[in-house]
């Protein structure tokens, strides 16, 4: 597939270096020579060319490779044999290049052949990485619209339509409304509309019916909940640190309702990427604006380990600079880390003037309130203090209570493969006076009452810079005898490059995140509008115009459809960055309202529908699956915002965690039914619909879900907990209906938004006599129908 | 992105309801399903593997690697040159005595590999292992180290050992996991230590519990009969089959349609599998099935001998939980855990050798023991020791390997890893290899990195004295 897109990029290579060997040389030498530096360019340059020449060697002229390095020269022209280089690729020596799997025989014979014949170069030729001439790395510039033809409504269309065309592909019918108002809605808000909502569309006479639906869409708060969750997959959201104690990142969800509330605002994209990097410097008067750096926090940490502070300093910075890159500029900036970027024009001394700017950023708290957050904390100093007085009464009365060791509890003994029953009966209480439990009740009500009303403090996660003063300098590794070198903050020269300014004199801050933010947040960076549109395209479509969303390097091959891709970033620029109106515009166009049929030529020329001949069907995501089904059985709780949530989960299904109470099933059962997007997003541990759907485990970024096929989805989705609760809630309302056709109607009508056909209804006759006869009680069938409905093809896709 | 029964020619005949079609063998000639049986890049010398994991932490100078000089200078510290550069998670090197064994070692079989008296049953089967006294990592504590042992990385989110497996050479049976996951309950890691990481959800480890119904939601509802599961199975494919109709390009549709059928069989075989009533008395007696204190383990070995038997790729068992009996309580009391660790694990671990070999099996099957990291030759207060990941041991029997060998070793103090100091990545290259696996084309494109379980290492020396 991306072979197809794949610009020989040897090609343009060769074509580089034969032009500038077009002097002086037999044309059967110049084109040994093309070969030969192809292969240099590919395996060697990176670390033996201007950037970092390892060893002090350079192959990238003639003359640097004839004086060769540290070890001496690197090759005798006419003899393969004794050339370091040749040596050194057949790993005859001790000396073993390049690092990793010995070059493949062809090209060792090409280099041994190349210099047999006189290692021929021209003069003064070099050989150069392909740098920027990368087309992400060029500023996109708004191409013409070709003529819309009769089908294409919107610009989008035109350009969908040229290609098309071109690839002799039609494309399908419009889709019905019905299965559009499923498309949009699921689409937009994650949630499939009821019958009355895809009733109310399908009768709209007015001829901007469809137009209306997707604003009207667009308003809801519901669209924030969808596509915050798209945000937080890249951000590797959770709401703890991960590994052996998971502990709760207290306020990550903070970050969470900021993002939600950033896409039901529609805060221009480029202002809402600000406010992530450096919201702590921009907008330091406006804490909600702050909350945004709390992207850097939410990811995971292992900060409450102990003695590997410098350990946990250094993947704090990799995470910082690797979730940067990816997110706000799709370039895999992280593979520097170690090295040159193997296929992207980014030296491993970037990502060290990237990595410098984050030197000085550490983790905080933004006060989302002044007064209260330090009125908060006083008071939590003042409970503590309180608590460690009350703890030495408690245990002057003999009942500390204690954790009673570490094998206290049962969480192992969810019945796994032999489980040791854990734990064991409490020891009887020792005997008190009546003085004594008296004191003890005073004590608990004390305990009780200071913590009856004790609520979230104004806080939210977040980064601040530690001051101007403080240095800002990453190093390059040493390296065969070079010490450590200092890099000082900067950009990606690959986009012009570029430092830090010294922050003005009144500064308090190093301001080196907002000068980052400002060169990465802004229509002067060639990646930064072209990697949101194509995020979003991906979202809508199922596959980005580039199908990687967080690499538009080499990589990711050439777009699908270039000159859409950068109409639509231009256009988003132009827009004010607004993405409600983006959605509106890929929405309304005619290539979003396609039929998903697949035409016989579609199947046969275009099977992954790289042109989008027809719409691509996809299923839900595990949050939807779980939303829709509480909606459909009428109990989906619309509450917004606020601390996670912990819904029941089969006992079971906690197998494996590391401790007791690390799923706190959350008190009131009302919050259990709340989407998705709000419950507890655990990094050790996910419900078993997550885990077996392909939810992401918030460990690194993830631009992209797989959708896989697994009998243990069909397992949990078949005979999990939460189906059987849905089933039995949507039973609730079904279960008064005594006529089986009245029945399955309703039934249909909530789970399917329509009515059943005749020949559904006695279906449901049979299916519901059947299992009332073998079940002994007609709820119990009923039960059964809702199962089957909510493991169903149409309840679990999208066409 | 694409689901993995896209074949055309399933149209036909998946979906019409369940039974009746050789269903499992489609699968199995089906390119596109990926855990289809895949070629390896050698001729492999094992075609499953057994990993033994004690989850905590044993002590190598207990166990494997015996060190007199301990005994010796019991009481004393090390010198500061010796203790540069370590740190664990609770000992302090420059202070904290040394301490000799309280086991005894003797030499055992043809080739006199010293093995400690608390593991007698392995030891009787020096002659079946390779030894290896010089693993090495730099992680110690248990989360990181776990997360360092199953996929080369101290952090979370790349895949386990056993993912891999299952996603390169894909599995011999469609109707139970390719990796099975068999555990005393919380994990120090939480399961995603088993977990596929970046690699689909189909190549995570699943969790065989006690019980009738081994895999998470395998039984039917509460009070659904057999009968009535089947109606509404049926009811299921019916809608399913008349909506393909309209949709009739939906080859993820069949898909769906199959994984239910492959639930379906996998509800059907895999009670089979762990319904040890087949096995005979004998068998179950040598397991220590039935015996306080071997019942537990001596089940799981069982089990995984009759899951390698069905086809399994990969069957990780650990020794210890979080929430109970656990190797690391030897940080109270090293005595009182180990003697009782051992004592769950060793007859359990010998059977499963000896029943092997009975079985011929055993050459085509590769057991792994393994931890964590090793215990301090240090003392952690009184009675303890401490967590040691700078040298300790592990040992890997069948697949063809030459048994009495010992390979590396540790310094006189088993403080650090000496000759031939072997890394995680050299062992995961090494089982790969031996599964037929060249751990370099073992690759997963992930953010546009082709990603490998060894990540930029390579084999070595080590690699080859296994392998031959």
């Amino acid at each position: 597939m991306r072979k197809q897109f794949k610009l020989g990029l040897s090609t343009m290579r060769w074509i580089l270096v034969l032009s500038l060997t077009a002097l002086a040389v037999s044309a059967q030498d110049a084109q040994l020579a093309s070969r030969a530096a192809g292969v240099l360019e590919q395996r060697c340059i990176a670390c033996h060319g201007p950037s970092l020449a390892q060893s002090g060697l350079r192959l990238d002229s003639s003359e640097a490779a004839l004086k060769g390095g540290a070890r001496g020269p690197a090759l005798v022209a006419g003899n393969a044999a004794q050339s370091r280089l040749v040596q050194a690729i057949r790993r005859t020596g001790p000396l073993q290049m390049p690092p990793g799997p010995k070059l493949p025989d062809a090209e060792i014979a090409i280099i041994e052949q190349w210099i047999t014949s006189g290692a021929a170069w021209p003069k003064n030729a070099t050989v150069a990485a392909p740098a920027q001439t990368w087309w992400s790395l060029k500023k996109p510039v708004r191409p013409p619209v070709p003529a819309k033809d009769s089908w294409a409504r919107t610009p989008i269309d035109a350009f969908i339509s040229q290609k098309l065309i071109a690839e002799k592909l039609k494309p399908a019918r419009e889709a019905d409304r019905r299965t559009l108002a499923r498309r949009a809605y699921l689409d937009l808000h994650g949630l499939p509309p009821t019958s009355e909502q895809i009733e109310k569309f399908a009768k709209d006479p007015a001829p901007d019916a469809y137009e209306k639906l997707i604003d009207e869409l667009l308003a809801s708060p519901r669209y924030g909940e969808k596509w915050g969750r798209h945000w937080l997959d890249l951000a590797r959201y959770g709401d703890t640190g991960g590994f052996e104690q998971d502990p709760y990142l207290l306020y990550a969800w903070r970050y969470r309702d900021y993002v939600i509330d950033s896409f039901n605002n529609d805060k221009p994209y480029d202002r809402f990427v600000k406010e992530q990097i450096a919201g702590d410097e921009l907008y330091p008067d406006d804490p909600p604006s702050m909350t945004g750096t709390g992207f850097y926090t939410v990811g995971p940490n292992r900060d409450m380990l102990f003695k590997v502070e410098d350990t946990n300093r250094a993947e704090t910075l990799v995470d910082m600079v690797d979730t940067t890159g990816s997110v706000f500029l799709g370039l895999t900036v992280g593979c520097a880390r170690c090295h040159d970027h193997k296929f992207d024009p980014i030296p491993q001394r970037d990502y060290m003037a990237i990595q410098a700017i984050f030197q000085n950023a550490e983790k905080t708290r933004v006060f989302l309130q002044y007064d209260p957050a330090r009125t908060f904390d006083l008071q939590e100093n003042a409970r503590t203090a309180q608590l460690w007085e009350i703890a030495d009464q408690f245990q002057a009365l003999g009942a500390s209570g204690g954790r009673g060791g570490r094998g206290a509890g049962a969480a192992g003994a969810a019945g796994a493969v032999g489980a040791a029953p854990a734990g064991g009966a409490a020891p009887p209480p020792p005997a008190r006076s009546p003085e004594d439990e008296q004191k003890l009740k005073a004590l608990e009500q004390r305990v009780l009452g200071m913590f009856r009303s004790i609520r979230p403090g104004p806080f939210a996660p977040g980064i601040h810079d530690i001051g101007r003063e403080s240095p800002t300098k990453a190093y390059l590794p040493a390296r065969s005898g070079r010490p450590p070198e200092p890099v000082p903050p900067g950009f990606l020269t690959a986009l012009g490059g570029g430092k830090v300014p010294e922050p003005p004199v009144e500064a308090t801050t190093s301001g080196g995140r907002t000068a980052l933010a400002n060169w990465i947040a802004t229509k002067e960076n060639p990646l930064f509008a072209r990697v949101m549109v194509n995020r979003i395209w991906h979202f809508h479509f199922g596959r980005g115009l580039v199908a990687t969303p967080s690499d538009l390097g080499h990589r990711a091959g050439l777009p699908s459809h270039p000159e859409l891709l950068d109409w639509l970033a231009t256009e988003f620029v132009d827009n004010g960055w607004s993405m409600k109106k983006l959605h509106k515009l890929i929405m309304t166009s005619s290539v979003y309202r396609e039929a998903s049929d697949v035409s016989k030529e579609a199947n046969d020329h275009d099977a992954d529908n790289l042109y989008l001949s027809h719409f691509n069907r996809r299923r839900l995501l595990p949050e939807e699956i779980r939303d829709t089904m509480l909606q459909s059985s009428g109990s989906l709780n619309l509450k917004m915002a606020g601390r996670p949530v912990v819904p029941e989960v089969a006992r079971e299904e906690l197998y494996g965690l590391s401790g007791n109470n690390m799923w706190q099933v959350t008190a009131n059962l009302e919050e259990h039914k709340r989407r998705s997007v709000y419950m507890l997003s655990r990094r050790t541990f996910q419900p078993a619909m997550f885990a077996s759907f392909d939810a992401p485990d918030g460990i690194l970024s993830c631009s992209r879900r797989v959708e896989s096929n697994t009998a243990p989805q069909s397992l949990t989705l078949l005979n999990g907990q939460w189906t059987m609760q849905e089933a039995n809630r949507l039973a609730d309302k079904l279960t008064g209906i005594a006529d089986d056709a009245g029945l399955a109607e309703k039934a249909w009508q909530m789970v399917y938004a329509r009515p059943p056909r005749e020949d559904e209804v006695r279906t449901v006759k049979t299916f519901l006599e059947r299992q009332t006869a073998e079940l002994g009680n007609r709820k119990a069938a009923v039960i059964e129908l809702g199962r089957v409905l909510y493991n169903t093809n149409e309840f679990l896709y999208v066409d | 992105m694409k689901p993995y029964l896209t074949r055309r020619e399933l149209l036909n005949t998946a979906g019409r309801g369940f039974g009746g079609l050789a269903l499992a063998s489609m699968l199995e000639a089906n390119t596109k399903n990926p855990l289809a049986p895949k070629p390896p890049h050698f001729p492999a010398k094992a075609k499953a593997v057994i990993h033994l994991f004690m989850h905590g932490g044993v002590s190598h100078v207990d166990t494997f690697d015996p060190k007199p000089l301990l005994n010796e200078r019991n009481g004393q510290t090390i010198s500061a040159e010796a203790a540069k550069g370590l740190k664990t998670s609770r000992i302090d090197f420059t202070k904290a005595p040394m301490r000799g064994s309280p086991w005894k070692f003797s030499k055992h079989g043809q080739s006199g590999m010293e093995i400690s008296e608390l593991y007698p049953g392995i030891a009787s089967k020096a002659d079946e292992i390779t030894l290896i006294r010089s693993c090495y990592g730099d992680a110690f504590d248990h989360a990181p180290g776990m997360y360092l042992r199953h996929s080369g990385s101290q952090f979370p989110g790349r895949p386990s050992l056993g993912s891999w497996v299952a996603y390169g050479l894909g599995s011999e049976n469609q109707n139970l996991p390719a990796f099975v996951v068999m555990s005393d309950g919380a994990m120090k890691s939480g399961p995603s230590v088993y977990s596929a990481g970046f690699l689909p959800a189909m190549y995570q480890g699943t969790v065989f519990r006690s019980g009738q119904y081994p895999v998470l939601n395998l039984a039917n509802p509460k009070g659904v009969s057999d009968k009535a599961q089947r109606n509404s199975l049926d009811l299921i494919a019916e809608l399913n089959q008349h909506h393909l109709e309209s949709h009739p390009d939906g080859t993820e549709l069949e898909a769906r349609i199959a994984s239910y059928e492959l639930a379906f069989r996998m509800q059907s075989e895999a009670p089979e599998a762990v319904d040890l009533s087949k096995e005979s008395e004998a068998t179950k007696k040598m397991y220590g099935v039935g015996e306080p204190g071997t019942d537990d383990f001596g089940r799981k070995c069982l089990l995984a001998r009759r899951l390698v038997e069905r086809g399994v790729r990969f069957i990780q068992l650990y020794s210890g939980t979080n929430i109970g009996e656990d190797w690391d309580d030897a940080h109270t009391d090293l005595q009182t855990s180990h003697t009782k660790m051992c004592k769950k694990t060793d007859q359990p671990i010998t059977a499963l050798l000896t029943d092997l070999k009975a079985r011929g099996m055993l050459d085509s099957t590769l057991v792994v023991w393994n931890s964590e990291f090793g215990r301090t030759p240090l003392s952690e207060g009184a009675k303890g020791r401490d967590h040691h990941p700078y040298a300790f041991s592990m040992w890997m029997a069948g697949a063809g390997i030459k048994g009495g060998q010992i390979l590396g070793s540790s310094d006189e103090f088993g403080l650090r890893a000496q000759e031939m100091p072997v890394t995680v990545h050299d062992v995961n290259a090494t089982i790969l290899r031996l599964i037929g696996m060249d751990h370099t084309r073992l690759t997963y494109l992930y953010q546009s990195r082709d990603m490998r379980l060894t990540d930029v290492h390579g084999e070595n020396e080590f690699t080859k004295l296994l392998v031959g």
